[in-house]
């Protein structure tokens, strides 16, 4: 009997749902808001009325994403971490670093031939090099974020964005902006300032291809256009680069599924209820 | 990016051994007495350092040291270092200094400014110095600016400096070679000390004191030598958290009776729990190294959530300032002050030797290879404290070093059965990022996410290994 799985991704800003049966059946994503609990409900339900399925069908439920603690109906929480390099190996068997751009992280991770994580860092202490940088910027030039990228790209001139602050970069900006520079180079320099973090933050790992951008960041072609140039490398972007994450950990509960049946160790699973939770 | 409310006291953190759970009281008690030696003022206090070896000295001339780098870590365990830090600050000193001097630099121009203590000094406080002695070394570069700036505050407070160098390392060259001169240096810039003290406090050295003082601390060095190798018990009856606690008596109170009675008592206790088969935690799983950096002394609870994951920290270069003199190959001499000056170029030359006979190796990495294996270790752990210049650049060396070595693939290994078997030298490592007690560059979130993913990523090795 096939059976299913169901990974979960609270990330920051954004919440993923993938539930796997021999491929991805079912991708969900929706904003995080600040009621974690009833939006894992809310997103999880979601994603079983697009697959026709209960959650009692659900074999075993994995959480990841910095709020994974936070998911009540889960059998078990894996760090996003290790949940982004199963998937990404999954989607890209020959992936060796990862690059997962979030709307308050960034991380470098780098997987061996099994999907395995054997180095990664992170930047979590700073807004610069995030998604929510790129997000500030568009709200002072009054653009669609989704824009950012292909208005960046138009770029003949980048400007250069000498601060790395996000909140000095912003004033940057407006200075710019006054002096008459064209926003596709305000943005073009934006993206290379904001790539330029990335990289550095990377290079402490030793970058092998192939190199796959993961996370929102992911989406903006400007970005990805401004870290190959730097890094002098191809970079590849899975067709939904923010359920990387959901996806590895679905995929991590059928492994722990199946490892358990093969050795024959029960395994603990929650009960499956999508339980009323007062914020 | 999170940030969590950091003026929340930390839960207590817990400790495997009772000789570990004894040492706050013991600061406390230290702290308080050298402001009752204060306000008595029948001995002189000195501001002064460790890992200097100039304990015996300082205590045969019964001069009171006030570890000033010891206060600063109490002020960052009580959360109550960043107002010290502020004051700083408002003097236009940059945070990217090292915090531990500008905590001692704040807390000293408060008090000055005072008269008297600052208000809820954490354990009293730090008493006025009467002199301080200051050494840079090659260690730490803060260790010879601090005193002077906290000068400005107190200019009748005068400042001793010495210099205590050594060889640095070189593979085709024999340390040896140079180290009489280094040797006659050393004596030379203890001797000067001997004669400030004297001079200070107006009375002569009784070198037959000092020899015997001397003759505490090689004991006490070798006592906890052979005190810390018990760790390499499988469970490991004591971690790098208890030692980041057992660190006062061998860093703070050298030469003295307590702290050699301290690791006699540590000793037996460790001798007991092995006995017994009790380990730092119920069912060890993994065994970790901590080498290198300063720890985050507001978070020493980090140890416990490693400990919750089956973690246990069987061994730590911090703090590890000791060898045993049996191993060490120095000059034989019945001077105390010659002998003193041998055993500091002995140690910092401990592993040099050793690190001449493997290919790419240094002697700081060749300390973490040995230990790696003798102690069993799955994955090394380490602590980028921003603020600390000394350790920061050496670490992420050390561990480039290491990964040359300890590769994740699968190499033959002939078993004492003669059997070729397949076993992977791979060795993770986790760099952690904060400070020494600058509390607002840490994230209890995040650090303990990073461990998080530490711990899969060797549960995923040890899953590896198994198949």
């Amino acid at each position: 009997m096939e059976l299913y799985f169901a990974g979960i991704d609270i990330g920051s800003t954004m919440t993923k749902v993938v539930i796997l049966k021999d491929g991805i059946i079912t991708s969900i994503i929706g904003p995080t808001g600040p009621e974690h609990r009833r939006l894992a409900n809310k997103v999880m339900e979601d994603a079983l009325k697009k697959s026709n399925l209960t959650l009692d069908e659900i074999a075993y439920i994995v959480a990841t994403g910095y709020g994974r603690i936070n998911v009540p109906f889960s059998d078990k929480q894996i760090t996003e971490i290790t949940c982004h390099a199963k998937g990404v190996k999954y989607l890209f068997p020959k992936a060796r670093t990862i690059i997962d751009i979030g709307g308050q992280d960034v991380k470098g991770i780098k997987i061996d031939g099994n999907g395995r994580v054997n180095d990664f860092v992170m930047n979590d202490k700073c807004a610069a090099g995030t998604g929510r940088f790129i997000e500030v910027i568009a709200h002072t030039l009054g653009i669609e974020l989704s824009d950012v990228g292909d208005i960046s790209l138009k770029s003949r001139n980048p400007s250069t964005i000498s601060n790395i602050c996000t909140i000095w970069a912003q004033q940057e900006v407006v200075a710019s902006l006054a002096e008459g520079i064209p926003v596709s180079d305000i943005l073009a320099g934006i993206h290379r300032s904001l790539a330029d973090r990335i990289v550095r933050l990377i290079s402490r790992l030793k970058i092998e291809d192939e190199i796959i951008v993961t996370g929102g960041g992911a989406k903006n072609k400007g970005l990805i256009y401004a870290i190959s140039g730097l890094l002098d490398r191809e970079l590849r972007v899975p067709n939904e680069p923010l359920i990387t994450g959901a996806l590895g950990a679905a995929l991590m509960g059928k492994e722990i599924l199946e490892r358990s049946i093969k050795s024959n160790i029960p395994i603990e699973k929650r009960k499956r209820i999508l339980e009323e939770v007062e914020v | 990016m999170v940030d969590e409310k950091k003026d929340i006291k930390p839960k207590k953190r817990s400790t495997a051994t009772r000789a570990a759970a004894s040492i706050g009281p013991m600061v406390k008690e230290f702290i308080t007495g050298t402001l009752k030696a204060r306000a008595e003022g029948k001995q002189k206090l000195a501001y002064t350092f460790i890992v200097c070896h100039h304990d015996e000295i300082l205590r045969a001339m019964d001069v009171v040291p006030l570890w000033t780098e010891n206060f600063a870590g109490i002020c960052g365990a009580k959360r109550d270092a960043e107002r010290f830090l502020q004051r700083a600050e408002s003097l236009g000193l940059s945070r990217s200094l090292c915090t531990y001097a500008l905590c001692g630099i704040g807390f000293d121009q408060w008090r000055e400014e005072l008269g008297d203590m600052p208000p809820n000094a954490p354990w009293g406080g730090l008493a006025r110095p009467d002199f301080m002695i200051s050494s840079g070394q090659i260690l730490c570069d803060p260790r010879t600016k601090w005193y002077q700036a906290s000068q400005q505050f107190m200019p009748d407070v005068p400042i001793y400096n010495i210099d205590l160098p050594y060889p640095l390392f070189q593979r085709d060259r024999d340390h040896r070679e140079v180290w009489d001169y280094y040797h006659k240096y050393i004596v030379k810039q203890l001797r000067g000390l001997i004669s400030f003290l004297e001079e200070q406090t107006k009375k002569k050295m009784d070198y037959d004191r000092l020899s015997e003082l001397v003759d505490l601390t090689d004991r006490t060095w070798n006592l906890i030598d052979e005190t810390y190798s018990l760790r390499k018990a499988i469970p490991c009856p004591m971690g790098t958290g208890d030692a980041m606690n057992t660190m006062v008596p061998l860093c703070f109170m050298m030469a003295t009776e307590t702290a050699y009675n301290f690791f006699l008592d540590l000793k037996k206790e460790l001798e007991e729990k092995i006995a017994k088969g009790e380990g730092e935690v119920e069912n060890e799983k993994y065994r970790l190294m901590w080498g290198g950096g300063l720890p985050s002394w507001y978070a020493l609870n980090d140890f416990n959530y490693f400990n919750s994951k089956g973690a246990s920290f069987p061994v730590e270069t911090t703090y590890r300032m000791v060898v045993n003199l049996n191993e060490m190959d120095i000059p034989q001499t019945n001077d105390p002050v010659e002998h003193i000056a041998w055993r500091w170029l002995g140690f910092w030359t401990f592993w040099y030797d050793k690190a001449k006979q493997r290919p790419d190796s240094e002697p700081d990495v060749e300390r973490l290879i040995n230990w790696i294996e003798e102690y069993k270790i799955d994955g090394v752990v380490m602590h980028e404290a921003f603020s600390c210049r000394t350790w920061h650049v050496g670490l992420l060396w050390q561990l480039h070093q290491l990964s040359k070595i300890y590769k994740p693939i699968p190499i033959f290994e002939i078993g004492k059965d003669g059997e070729k078997r397949k076993v992977y030298r791979e060795l993770p490592s986790l760099v952690l990022e904060s400070d020494i007690i600058d509390i607002t560059s840490y994230s209890e979130v995040d650090t303990r996410n990073k461990i998080d993913a530490f711990i899969e990523t060797l549960e995923s090795i040890r899953l590896n290994r198994a198949n």
